[in-house]
């Protein structure tokens, strides 16, 4: 095993490491900006300096040399080196700015070049309080600037692309946006423009920075120099809580954080999973938290004579519905399930109805051929495709399902648009009694004689199954009308949360739907129906699923955060599908 | 023991009429020690290469470094391409001469290509010309065409085993280019900025591939170490820095111009006798070696000193290119340095912090003292930022800006303190 000594200490390390990542891996700090862990390195902010040296070995013997205190001598390295490009030897002896004075020197001379010509414009940037650069000039930067010159400026509210606005004279030319559409999204549509200090990221002329992952080069740009051009200046981010979830645009399962601010969702950003999605995510994903927000279903509605809805309690929802499947025969009764909503509401959708006595599970594949990529997105548009099959609903292609629906006197959809998305028409459902479980307005809900609103993956915790047969799971992140953040362990609490009060400006009830998850409902339901069955919480009902679906055998909420989910095996899967 | 400077016939620029055309190259010699190494068995690469580092000859590019000791670098072949470029792009203030080989005397430099080619088993050779002199490309392409014609590149050269290509590829006119890593990213067609090293370009190059870079005087001298022989080379000039030069020496002389003599001349001799003496017989107060970057002297340091790396090591300079500017002493240093400085803050790629950022602090604060505005505090502040500069970059272009800073207000601190405003101290 080879050995290094950084700042005294002894590490052992195999293979040949970078050494700032190394130096990352042990808990310990170098500052750094241009480095990315998943980029090349171009070495280029000269920020993460180090002195290194090597021992000597006698040429003959092969033996180290020794000094008079029979310690090794060492062979510094005439000039510093920066430790993101550095490769790792045997022996190497590594001085940090935690003990040399000359590498804390040097790191806060770089600063100070960074910082004369950057705006400090801190209180408006949007960076501003997840700032590398705010940050590493607090601990490592200068106490003050001795740049009493012009600085330079440049161009401003530069809109690259739909979702991307570059303030240049923010940017450090670090060249992680260049790189990330170099050597990830490969679509190289950035470049650096000018020289010197007035360079700066930029398109092609007449090119639009249209990149479907471009918005990454926001998360990674250590400034505010690339923004979201829809997040700008809707929240800063000590105001804001981040609750781990999965992206639901497609079947990767990307793993995501939603950013909440008063019961809102106002950004979704990726969260590194090396088995999934790495660093990053699509821009599609990111777009999806309006659904969250915007157009929501709230509190039950019953169509009456004629097209007309209204707005009804949750006991005359429940009723109405248990009556409906009284007046039926079983039969009669279709239960579609949906990739589109997560394991437990499947599960706790079809146990409830089979305990009553339907046989009929169905869901249709949200697939749209060409969507894909070799990255991150998917054909597959739905987030839990596979975990609604490994459940055992029936998968039915779109001629199939109208067959059935036809034939079906009622029919209970779960959290799939079908209209919307033209696998099914009004007309189609003309004849019969619908019952929809959703989140959002849309079509399907105008169609529907009765609407249940049901938690969204924000407000509920859930588990999804990706096309590589991996689970995941969700954490709610919106409070509802029934629910409480302080109450609800799985919930995170942020500043506002802790400190507020109802008599602050910031807080406000409209941002809470009147809604119940699928469990819940089931229960209500179940009581009506004297099923003798209640769902615990979403953790409870992946124990059960766990104990009673062989494709799911030993998942576990605390095995998914512990491992960051969950690869379901081969075998699990031929039992699911034998 | 001082250099005999005056008996010395050129022979990297030799006064023969029309050596550019090839049929006269030949009939003068030319071609004959490519002849020479890829046709006689006894001249294997290695050997080649044994000769060339055994000549010293000390790259021209401005880094001094020993050309055939560079070549030692390259891997053994394993069957894929190897280049050899050749770096003519030739930006700093001061140096130019490349030039006059391409003008001269371009099949000397072309057969020297071709040995150093066969020596480091090359397959492709690139000479980078700065677009801007573009007569010079339009020469090179001329002559690489002539030599084509007659055989002396392609396939199975001279009748022999050895086949490479030659290609001139002219420069989008950036300083920066002219750093050998950055000219690898320009001749792939990239921007031109410096790579990290490691990987060095004989381990990794062009487009991936080893690769040496050489300066093009530099390699206009082999075809002479492989017809006289090492010794002969290291017989002329300065011991530990031997061969012929070419001085391009600019500035407050009588005869500005490109001369060719050997290296360790005294520089007053270069002033006085070769270039023709001061304009107005003035005095010299101040010369800049070897190329803008290199540390400039004051005149009255001059005696004494020779072009050559040891004694000018000694002088507190350093020989570069061997662009000698000589500035009289009307000279107003102020105004030399700052028109420096814009140079380099306009010609910095960018890609490093302290280069972008401080060729243009730099550049400001002389502008500050060149307007009077400047205080004396501003003297120290540009001392101290060159010391953030220098060694802290990927190339050598913040070295080569924050060098003139220093050395120049060290040498001539008298001058910018008399620009300066006077301060207003506080009387308790």
């Amino acid at each position: 095993m080879s050995e290094i000594f950084i700042d005294g200490t002894r590490y052992e390390f195999e293979g040949k490491p970078k050494l700032l990542q190394f130096i990352l891996d042990q808990g310990k700090e170098v500052p750094f900006f241009c480095y990315h862990p998943a980029m090349s390195a171009p070495a280029n902010c000269r920020q993460c300096y180090v002195k290194v040296g090597t021992p000597v070995k006698n040429q003959e013997t092969g033996e180290y040399e020794l000094d008079e205190n029979g310690e090794r001598v060492i062979r510094w390295f005439p000039k510093m080196q920066t430790s993101c490009s550095m490769d790792m030897q045997d022996g190497m002896v590594v001085h940090t700015q935690e003990s040399s004075e000359e590498v804390a020197r040097a790191q806060k001379d770089t600063m100070e070049l960074i910082l004369i010509n950057h705006p400090l414009d801190c209180p408006i940037c949007d960076q501003a309080g997840e700032c590398p650069l705010q940050i590493q000039t607090y601990k490592y930067g200068p106490e003050g600037s001795r740049f009493e010159v012009k600085k330079v400026h440049k161009p401003k509210r530069i809109q690259l692309g739909p979702r991307v606005t570059l303030d240049a004279e923010r940017c450090i030319n670090c060249t992680r946006c260049v790189r990330f559409t170099e050597e990830i999204s490969e679509t190289n549509q950035l470049t650096i423009t000018a020289r010197g200090d007035k360079n700066y990221p930029i398109t092609a002329p007449g090119q639009e920075f249209d990149d479907p992952y471009s918005m990454n080069t926001v998360d990674i740009c250590p400034v505010g120099a690339l923004t979201s051009t829809d997040f700008r200046f809707k929240a800063r981010v000590w105001e804001m809580n981040q609750t781990p979830s999965i992206d639901i645009t497609n079947g990767k399962g990307t793993n995501v954080d939603l950013w909440t601010r008063d019961n809102l969702i106002l950004r979704i950003t990726p969260r590194y999973n090396e088995a999934v999605n790495g660093h990053w995510m699509a821009d599609e994903g990111r777009n999806a938290y309006r659904r969250f927000n915007e157009n929501r279903i709230s509190r039950p509605s019953i169509k009456l004579d004629g097209n007309n809805t209204s707005k009804t309690s949750w006991n005359n929802a429940i009723e109405t519905l248990a009556e409906t499947l009284e007046s039926h025969t079983n039969e009669d009764i279709l239960v579609i399930g949906s990739g589109h909503a997560s394991v437990e509401e499947n599960y706790s959708l079809m146990k409830i109805m089979n305990l009553y006595g339907v046989n009929d599970f169905v869901f249709n594949p949200h697939i749209e051929n060409g969507k894909g990529d070799d990255f991150l997105l998917t054909d597959d548009q739905a987030p839990n495709t596979t975990g609604v099959r490994m459940l055992g609903y029936k998968e039915t292609g779109e001629d199939q399902i109208k067959e059935k629906v036809s034939k079906a006197k009622v029919v209970i959809m779960l959290a799939d648009e079908l209209i919307d998305r033209g696998v099914l028409s009004s007309d189609d459902l003309k004849d019969t009694y619908t019952v929809f479980m959703s989140t959002n307005e849309c079509d399907s809900s105008a169609t529907a004689d009765l609407v249940i609103p049901v938690t969204c993956i924000a407000e509920h915790a859930s588990s999804y199954v990706n096309v590589e047969h991996r689970i995941q799971r969700s954490f709610p992140a919106k409070e509802t009308r029934y629910t409480n953040r302080s109450l609800n362990l799985e919930m995170s609490e942020g500043r506002l949360d802790r400190y507020g009060t109802n008599f602050d400006n910031w807080v406000t009830e409209d941002n809470k739907i009147d809604c119940l998850p699928v469990w819940e409902l089931m229960n209500h339901l179940s009581d009506r129906l004297n099923l003798n069955i209640q769902f615990g919480s979403s953790r409870e009902i992946m124990n059960e699923i766990s104990e009673n679906v062989p494709a799911f055998s030993q998942v576990s909420f605390e095995r998914m955060d512990d491992e960051m989910g969950i690869q379901l095996n081969a075998a699990n899967k031929e039992e699911a599908t034998a | 023991m001082a250099v005999d400077w005056k008996s010395f016939t050129p022979v990297l620029i030799p006064d023969i009429p029309n050596l550019q055309d090839i049929d006269v190259y030949i009939k003068n010699g030319g071609y004959e020690a490519l002849k020479k190494v890829v046709n006689e068995n006894d001249w294997s690469p290695g050997q080649v290469i044994n000769e060339v580092k055994d000549a010293n000859i000390k790259g021209r590019g401005g880094a001094g470094f020993n050309a055939g000791l560079k070549w030692s670098f390259m891997p053994k072949p394993d069957g894929g391409p190897r280049y050899l470029a050749c770096n003519g792009d030739e930006s700093e203030p001061g140096t130019f001469k490349d030039r006059k080989i391409f003008e001269y005397n371009p099949h000397l430099f072309i057969e020297g290509a071709l040995i150093a080619a066969y020596a480091m088993e090359v397959t492709t050779i690139y000479v980078y010309i700065r677009g801007e002199y573009y007569s010079w490309i339009k020469m090179m392409e001329k002559a690489l065409q002539d030599a084509y014609d007659k055989g002396f590149i392609g396939k199975n050269i001279c009748g022999s085993d050895f086949s490479v290509e030659f290609h001139v590829t002219g420069g989008a006119g950036a300083y920066i280019c002219g750093e050998e890593t950055s000219m690898l990213e320009s001749l792939e067609g990239k921007r031109g900025y410096p790579r990290v090293k490691p990987p060095f370009p004989a381990q990794k190059g062009l487009w991936g591939r080893p690769t040496t870079i050489n300066n093009i005087e530099t390699l206009a001298n082999v075809p002479g170490v492989i017809n006289n022989g090492a010794d002969w080379f290291r017989g002329i000039g300065a011991e530990s820095h031997p061969g012929p030069v070419l001085y391009g020496i600019s500035g407050h002389v009588n005869q500005p111009g490109v001369y060719e003599l050997p290296t360790g001349v005294p520089i007053m001799d270069l002033i006085n006798d070769v270039a023709g003496g001061m304009r107005n017989g003035k005095k010299v107060k101040a010369l800049i070696p070897g190329g803008s970057s290199t540390p400039v002297l004051r005149g009255d340091s001059l005696e004494g000193v020779s072009m050559d790396a040891d004694s000018l090591r000694e002088a507190g300079s350093m020989m570069g290119t061997a662009g000698m500017i000589v500035m009289d002493e009307d000279t107003d240093m102020v105004e030399t340095l700052w028109r420096i400085s814009h140079f380099y803050h306009h010609e910095s790629c960018g890609q490093c912090t302290p280069c972008r950022e401080g060729t243009g602090w730099l550049e400001k604060i002389l502008l500050k003292i060149r307007n009077g505005e400047g205080e004396i505090r501003d003297l120290d502040l540009l001392l101290d930022l060159t010391t953030q500069m220098e060694g802290r970059t990927i190339c050598a272009l913040a070295d080569a800006a924050a060098w003139p800073v220093r050395y120049t207000i060290e040498r001539f601190r008298d001058e910018f303190e008399a620009r300066c405003k006077k301060s207003v101290h506080a009387v308790a």
